[in-house]
């Protein structure tokens, strides 16, 4: 039997898990109603137990005090009864699947904001500020201590009346009680600070009080930083030293490690590895704590893929793998594995906008899987076939949105015909792969390809479809997804020209696909802030070129997301690429050899001049319509998509009634650019009914 | 002339028979002794012939009339031809039921001329070719000569002048009659069948195969357990002679007809095997010689005429060759659909495995993976060589009740080795949330399971297999449960037939063993189960040979589909006539190369039907038939249908914690597949 190591079921406590695969804490920023696991949140949750994931432990950084805020994350509640039958809700629907569930708890300290909700002063062992947040607090009292662990009893009770199978205490990512430990933090000279017991006082008291709360046929572990990656933080050898003094007091079942500390946004980027990092950086982290501990050992970071996850255990390097971005992807993935479906494993990318949302509160979502999170709404991770009519669908473009509207509409069952100008399949997405360091997020294509392939749809590459092919195929339905082109025209001084030889600008695009030989001395001006401008940069950068990348907005790269902006950083300041705020490009004039920029201060309006030989602009996408305008007259539904349907997850209106023709819908950039996920999602929502 | 020649011939022809006879006998009793009831045994004959033999034959109906007329018109007309002409009992009245004999004789023998112009290629050519013609000399000839006794040709119509010359005609044809039918009958022509057909019925090995007239199932399909307790007796068969006596009897029964090699399924995948070239080539050893004079179909890319054989030489060569090549032997998958054929009653798998106890036992040498097999079957107790305490890993979210805990229950469900297999596991998924949608009281052995010492034993390692056998019986002797279900047909079959003879009066080992198919259908017939209406396409289903050839259950999957809804579309082969999926008897573990694989062959006759779907009730076939490269028909077991299709009242709550309130009612669910 395959992968053998991962099925291998394991005694955490009281708990048996079926297998080795953990959806390890994480803020899904579900928690609405202050705080409440509702339908939502219970079928995200359900959806794993369903996919056969063995432990799911829901709630990062779920609150135990209310002076530790929720709201901005929306996390989960643990400091009122009132979360107790939600509880049941969730613990019944993982149970049902045969998963075991738990929650993290914590008191995250000074690890938040103070400037909103109800304005909670925050605690801190010795009042320091936390950078990451900009947030200032209070020191902490010894009265506030022990009404702390008392709060921390009660949540795990709570936790325990409501069905769960255990808790987990967060004593990473620089919370409140890893913040007694650090001495970079904790400056304390009575018996909470100063020696190692000392500093080990508070989360001792914690887990001794929950565990006399709850006795010993419930889970309670401990999730641990293995190294902060602080020159005055804690160590690696100061983590097993922790490791083993709370292992020592038999009260902990099992240890999550995580890879370095977060509260910089440097430091942070590494606690999500994003697709520029090795697969399991920190590995030998979690293996290091392993070594001095008797309890099992959970770790998570970048373990994405089965092969990897059981070598991982074959090893015995850990003795679980949090596989927590893979279910979010796909929460699928175990059932697949046994299904002896890997192939057909959307696997996560790396791309990290699941977690750079969470940093913004946003909820979190996966960039190529729109039914995560959704399962409550009924947008299916298994599409069913119709029951109705078989339809013949032609899908215009292959980029993302085009890629999920085919494989929906040929999971349905119909008759799907891809028409994709390019030679592959992908349409930005392999653009974007091009840039150093990302060349993973090919991976949401290499998924599609793969099921396009295996739902047979007649895929006709390199082939721009008109008006007479679409109608010679005679659909019902046509999807256009064609996409856009660099907007580059919006302002005539840049002086861009469709004949590249002539243009004075080119775009990012131009320059990620090759189409232009990189320059030698290159201005970047990005006014949208994504990765593409960045993304320009350290390709250029990388082969050579002498780059400046210039904004007007507050810094470049200001959209891409906070775990992500580090490692673009790291690059391009290796690099030595001039980052350069506030200036938007003004005009572009050839003078000799060169060309000379002209840029305009955003705030007061002085000019200056760059003497360069590439100017690149990214200015955004801008909708192809053509064959829109040219098939929307003829169609029933005159081109309109019904947006009251298509929001409230029902059937388009126009596919229900009788009518002539075909009907035809817009999805993705070819309407307004937006962004991979929105074209997904749409995607989805348009076709799960067709 | 006629009157003083006719009794010379015959009364010669018998004696000659008689000398014959008791030569064949002789190389019968080369054989190991084997003590059969003599008498009983030969007065259960006719009964054997017209009722057991018939219903076999019969299944070819053509050949059935075509035996009908031949046969009966000789056996009567040898009889009267001896009283009539033998002892000059001249009665009209014998006379004309004599020609009335040769003629329905004759008609018979125009049959089987039109049978072999131009033969099928499963028939025998050679002496074969000349049986219709000499059948017909001998009614010709016999009706002729009886003319006159009946008062039709006047009397001494054969000693006028032309009549001399008519009456030297017809005795050369009787002597060609006499000699086919008497003297090849005993001597080795094709009439031997006869004669070692009738003696075969009588002294079977497998008596139980035969009906005694009180009704019920007659069938006796378990292999024979090897006495082991000998240290110096052979284990297996090496030589011809260490055959028992009644087994080469058997093998000299054959008629030839070709019937099992058409149902063959190595043979039909071109694999170095065809079940009547490998009887023949035992009479060959038997009688010393090589198969040079063998007509029928050889073994798929083995010309005939290299290999030779003695009664006492190896039938299989350490190196090169002798009688029969080691791959001939592994390439059956023991999917009896030779022996169902047989018309003869031949026991073709039970001389295999003979033959491959020997290989495995004394000469160690079982091919490719067979040995890593069973090595792993003696360490491990499966043959996957996992882990034996982590039988129930899979079902670590399933709180599986132990027998270890409960110690009685209603049904022991044997789970078997699929439970290291991730796609029987999902099978046993199904069937669980089956009976526990109809709250069945049921329990599991867990890691007290071992393997059931089926494949140990079809490799032929029977050391393996009686120990696994007998520590199973130990460990079910401890518990009490009214019965024994499983998923698994091979488990099903060894319990059921093959560990009976290995209880002893402490731990008896008749069990009450079904296959999950049938409980489920009991389950049905019980109103246990609710079923949403089938939405799916259409299905076929596969017969597994351990559950329908082995053991007669041809109903009960079809039963529990129809009660789904389903309208199976049936394979030209199906039920006793179902093609193997390749999985039997260590066949995917041995690995014979052939011209084709036999899942595919199969997965063809799914396709022939249309079905989407091929409904399975076998951890071995599902994995076959699944190995067939796409696109072709889903593969789903019984089980899984049938959980599927399950409304369940109440959810299945896993949590042992708190009951849940009863909800509307809903599908059943597991893990997604």
């Amino acid at each position: 039997m395959a992968f053998e190591a991962l099925f291998k079921p394991i005694q955490i406590g009281s708990q048996t898990i079926r297998n080795r695969v953990v959806s390890t804490a994480h803020a899904e920023v579900y928690a609405t109603d202050g705080g409440m696991t509702t339908d939502r949140y219970v079928k995200y949750y359900e959806e794993k137990a369903k996919g056969g994931c063995g432990l799911c432990i829901c709630g990062g950084s779920s609150i135990v005090s209310i002076d530790s805020p929720q709201g901005w994350w929306s996390s989960v509640n643990l400091s009122t009864d009132r979360i107790i039958p939600h509880f049941q809700n969730l613990a019944d629907a993982v149970h049902k699947h045969g998963g075991k569930i738990m929650i993290q708890i914590t008191h995250m300290g000074r690890r938040s904001r103070w400037d909103g909700y109800d304005w909670s002063t925050l605690l801190s062992p010795s009042g320091i500020r936390e950078p990451v947040h900009r947030s200032t607090c209070k020191t902490i009292e010894v009265e506030e201590i022990h009404r702390i662990i008392h709060d921390f009893t009660q949540a795990a009770r709570r936790a325990k009346e409501g069905g769960l199978d255990g808790v987990e205490l967060s004593a990473v990512h620089q919370h409140l009680i890893d913040q007694f430990w650090s001495p970079r933090v904790n400056k304390r000279t009575d018996e909470w600070g100063g020696t190692f017991e000392n500093r080990m006082r508070f989360g001792l008291e914690v887990l001794k009080a929950v565990r006399a709360e709850v006795g010993d046929d419930f889970v309670v572990g401990m999730r641990i930083t293995g190294d902060e990656f602080h020159p005055d933080g804690l160590t690696h050898e100061d983590m097993k030293q922790i490791a083993a003094y709370y292992d020592a007091t038999g009260m902990v079942d099992y240890f999550g490690v995580v890879g370095s500390g977060c509260d910089t946004h440097n430091t942070l980027a590494n606690v999500i590895p994003n697709m520029s990092f090795p697969p399991e950086p920190f590995l030998h982290l979690a293996s290091g704590i392993k070594e001095v501990v008797n309890v099992p050992v959970i770790h998570a970071q970048n373990i994405k893929d089965p092969n990897q996850a059981q070598r991982i255990l074959e090893g015995g390097y850990v003795d679980l793998v949090g596989m927590t971005r893979a279910h979010i992807a796909d929460p699928h993935i175990i059932a697949k594995i046994k299904n002896n479906q890997i192939d057909q494993i959307k696997q996560c990318v790396g791309a990290n906008y699941c977690i750079d949302r969470q940093y913004q509160g946003l909820d979190v979502l996966c960039i190529q899987n729109a039914a995560t999170s959704r399962e409550y709404m009924g947008l299916p991770h298994i599409i069913e076939k119709t029951e109705g009519p078989k339809r013949k669908v032609v899908v215009v473009g292959g980029g993302p949105a085009g890629m999920e509207a085919a494989r929906v509409c040929a999971e349905r069952g119909h008759d799907v015909t891809l028409f994709e100008a390019g030679e592959q399949i992908g349409g930005q997405i392999t653009i974007a792969s091009k840039a150093p360091q990302r060349d993973q997020i090919a991976g949401i294509t290499r998924w599609y390809q793969l099921e396009l392939n295996r739902l047979e749809v007649d895929q006709r590459l390199g082939t721009r479809a008109d008006e007479a092919t679409i109608q010679d195929l005679r659909p019902d339905v046509v999807i256009l997804a064609t996409g856009g082109r660099p907007f580059l025209t919006q302002v005539p001084e840049w002086g861009y020209d469709a004949d590249t030889d002539k243009s004075l600008v080119v775009s990012t695009w131009d320059i990620l696909e090759g189409r232009v030989e990189p320059g030698k001395n290159v201005l970047i001006f990005d006014t949208i802030c994504e990765f593409s401008g960045v993304s320009a940069a350290d390709y250029l950068a990388d082969k050579g070129a002498k780059v400046e990348i210039v904004t007007d907005d507050i810094k470049p790269g200001a959209a891409v997301g906070g775990t992500t902006f580090p490692t673009y950083y790291r690059s391009l300041y290796e690099k030595e690429v001039i980052m350069t705020s506030d200036l938007a490009l003004h005009k572009v004039y050839r003078e000799g050899d060169s060309l000379v920029a002209v840029l305009e201060n955003e705030y007061t309006g002085a000019l200056e001049e760059r003497v360069v030989d590439q100017v690149v602009v990214e200015n955004g996408v801008r909708p192809d319509e053509t064959l829109y305008y040219a098939l929307k007259e003829r169609s029933r539904n005159k081109g309109q998509t019904d947006i009251e349907a298509l929001y409230a997850i029902k059937p388009q209106p126009c596919l229900q009634e009788p009518g002539e023709g075909f009907a035809l819908f817009r999805l993705g950039d070819c309407t307004a650019p937006r962004n991979t996920h929105a074209a997904i999602y749409d995607a989805l929502r348009l076709c799960k009914d067709f | 002339m006629l009157d003083t020649l006719l009794p010379i011939l015959l009364f010669s022809a018998l004696l000659l028979a008689a000398i014959g006879a008791v030569r064949r006998v002789r190389l019968w009793r080369q054989g190991r002794p084997s003590s059969v009831p003599v008498i009983k045994g030969l007065m259960q004959v006719p009964r054997r012939y017209l009722v057991d033999l018939h219903h076999v034959v019969e299944r070819d109906k053509y050949i059935s009339h075509t035996h009908v007329a031949t046969a009966g018109g000789f056996v009567l007309a040898a009889l009267l031809a001896i009283v009539v002409h033998g002892f000059g009992l001249q009665s009209a009245i014998l006379g004309w039921v004599l020609l009335a004999a040769t003629t329905s004789m004759f008609i018979g023998s125009l049959l089987v001329a039109k049978r072999r112009s131009p033969p099928p290629s499963r028939l025998s050519k050679g002496p074969w070719m000349r049986l219709p013609k000499s059948l017909m000399a001998f009614s010709l000839g016999m009706f002729a000569v009886t003319l006159p006794t009946a008062g039709i040709l006047p009397e001494g119509v054969f000693q006028s002048g032309l009549g001399w010359i008519a009456a030297l005609v017809l005795a050369a044809v009787i002597v060609w009659g006499l000699g086919e039918m008497f003297f090849g009958m005993t001597w080795g022509g094709p009439m031997k069948h006869a004669f070692a057909g009738a003696l075969h019925l009588a002294f079977h090995r497998r008596p139980e195969r035969f009906s005694d007239g009180t009704g019920g199932e007659h069938r006796s399909t378990g292999l024979k357990a090897l006495k082991l307790d000998d240290d110096n007796a052979k284990l297996g068969v090496e030589k011809p002679a260490d055959f028992t006596w009644n087994q080469l009897l058997g093998f000299d029964a054959c008629v030839q007809c070709g019937r099992c090699e058409a149902m063959c399924p190595a043979f039909a995948a071109g694999q170095p095997l065809n079940p009547k070239k490998l009887i023949q080539d035992m009479v060959v050893g038997m009688a010393g010689g090589s198969d040079a004079k063998y007509y029928g179909s050889p073994y798929p890319g083995k010309p005939v005429g290299e290999h030779e054989g003695h009664p006492h030489g190896p039938i299989v060569a350490r190196q090169g060759t002798s009688l029969v090549d080691p791959e001939t032997l592994w390439s059956c998958t023991t999917c009896r659909a030779c022996v169902e054929e047989c018309p003869m009653m031949i026991e073709h798998v039970d001389a295999i495995v003979d033959m491959r106890r020997f290989l495995t036992l004394e000469h160690g040498n079982t091919p490719n993976k067979g040995a890593e097999v069973l090595d792993n079957l003696i360490a491990t107790d499966n043959p996957g060589g996992f882990d034996p305490d982590s039988r129930l890993h899979w079902a670590a979210d399933l709180n599986l009740p132990l027998m270890a805990d409960k110690q009685e229950a209603d049904v022991l469900l044997w789970l078997g080795d699929g439970v290291f297999d991730m796609r029987n596991q999902r099978t046993l998924r199904a069937f669980i949330s089956v009976l526990r949608a109809a709250n069945v009281d049921f329990a599991v052995l867990g890691n007290e399971e071992r393997d059931s010492g089926d494949v140990a034993r079809r490799l032929g390692d029977e050391a393996t297999f009686q120990t696994l056998a007998r520590r199973n019986i130990q460990t079910l002797s401890r518990y009490r449960f009214a019965r024994i279900v499983t998923c698994d047909p091979h488990s099903f079959h060894v319990l059921k037939n093959e560990y009976g003879e290995l209880g002893t009066a402490q731990t008896p080992a008749d069990y009450h063993v079904q296959h999950h198919s049938t409980y489920i259908s009991e389950l049905v017939s019980a109103n246990k189960l609710t079923f949403k209406a089938w939405k799916g396409g259409s299905v076929t289903y596969h017969d597994p040979c351990y559950l329908g050839r082995y053991n007669g259950e041809y109903e009960a999957p079809r039963d529990v589909l129809k009660a789904l809804g389903i309208e199976i579309k049936e394979m030209a082969r199906s039920g006793y006539r179902s093609r193997c999926c390749g999985g039997g008897g260590g066949a995917p573990i041995t690995d014979i190369p052939g011209k084709q694989r036999i899942p595919d062959m199969r997965m063809e006759d799914v396709r022939e039907t249309g079905a989407d779907l091929v409904a399975v009730g076998c951890p071995q076939c599902t994995a076959m038939l699944e190995g067939v490269v796409e696109p072709r028909a889903g593969i789903k077991d019984i089980a899984e249908l049938v959980a599927d299709a399950l409304i369940i009242e109440t959810p299945a709550d896993q949590s042992p914690q708190r009951q849940q309130a009863p909800a509307a009612p809903r599908p059943a669910l597991e893990v997604a597949s």
